[in-house]
């Protein structure tokens, strides 16, 4: 069994973390923006455009709390 | 040989079941799920059976599981989520044997559909917000503002935390997939390579082979580990509100 405390793993596996967390909160704002704009108010590239940039500050916020948190255990 | 490396992934149906309209086929990966509640089954009764003072090897193994997920669960969590014990050591030790499983050739990975990783993910997170919701009540809508908000910043943090709340069983249940997905593709080029490439230059690619499987044991120990623990963290966060910082290690 691979020890998780193993650094070369350890670190593996937050770095893996974190760039999905980036990726999946770009996709889920992009995606509201974007189901907005078809469904709700036909109101063109608006809801996407501004659904991408809240995306990309959630992502960076979910990834700077991960961040945080395997910071703290070391 | 002319064969995609993504061949492995499609499923065909062995024993076609039509219920009611919805598909419920036997296939590959039906199996394989039995295989591996099976063996889990199997391997832990026969651990749990003998309670020996000094253990056997078997029994040390699953003491060591045990200590390991009760860690887990107190860092993440507290004492209170010790509650969810059954459910964590449950959901770790299934997709841990979905992954290594997998990895023998002949086998299939089951947690390279996303349709299983997503039906967890989708699971765990919905778990956490009706935890949240039967725990604090309408004060769970608290953890769409972070503590220490300015009054005016609330209409732009409240989107913001709302897509990373969201975002939350999407990126679980594509890690989960999109690792084992790509790692399985991987070593199927590699060995591809290796068959095309014959004896005078195949053995580098084998090489590889050789060790990306090690690689891949890793990667496979290490989802099961971050989706548990993560796991851990979203129903922390449901106990604790914003009380989760100062427990989430």
């Amino acid at each position: 069994m691979p020890p998780s405390n193993d650094p070369f793993y350890a670190g593996l596996g937050q770095a893996v973390r974190i760039g999905t967390e980036l990726l999946a909160a770009l996709i889920v704002g992009g995606g509201l923006g974007w189901a907005a704009d078809t469904y709700l108010f036909a109101s063109g590239p608006w809801g996407m455009v501004i659904g991408l940039v809240v995306g990309v500050t959630a992502g960076i916020r979910n990834a700077m709390r991960a961040a945080q948190r395997w910071d703290k255990s070391g | 040989m002319e064969e995609s490396p993504l061949h492995p992934f499609e499923l065909h149906n062995y024993i076609p079941i039509n219920l009611f309209g919805l598909d419920i086929s036997i296939n590959k990966a039906v199996i394989m799920m039995w295989v591996v509640v099976g063996l889990t089954a199997f391997l832990l009764v026969k651990a749990g059976a003998s309670r020996r003072m000094v253990p056997t090897k078997l029994q040390s193994l699953a003491e060591l599981f045990v200590g390991f997920i009760r860690d887990i669960i107190l860092d993440t969590m507290g004492k209170d989520g010790m509650r969810f014990f059954p459910f964590i050591a449950t959901l770790f030790v299934f997709i841990l044997f979905c992954n290594i499983l997998g990895l023998i050739p002949g086998t299939y990975t089951v947690t390279s559909q996303i349709v299983v990783t997503a039906a967890f993910a989708l699971f765990v997170y919905s778990m956490s917000i009706a935890l949240g919701f039967v725990l604090h009540g309408v004060k769970f809508l608290g953890i769409l503002v972070p503590p220490g908000t300015p009054g005016w910043l609330l209409p732009l943090m409240m989107p913001i935390e709302l897509v990373s709340q969201l975002a939350r069983p999407l990126s679980l249940a594509v890690r989960l997939f999109a690792n084992m997905t790509a790692g399985h593709t991987i070593l199927g080029v590699l060995f591809g390579l290796t068959i095309t490439g014959g004896l005078l230059i195949g053995w580098l690619p084998f090489a590889f082979t050789v060790a990306m499987n090690v690689l891949e044991v890793g990667i496979a120990f290490i989802q099961a580990y971050i989706f548990t623990i993560l796991t851990c963290v979203y129903l922390g966060d449901a106990f604790h509100l914003h009380g989760a910082e100062g427990h989430a290690h």
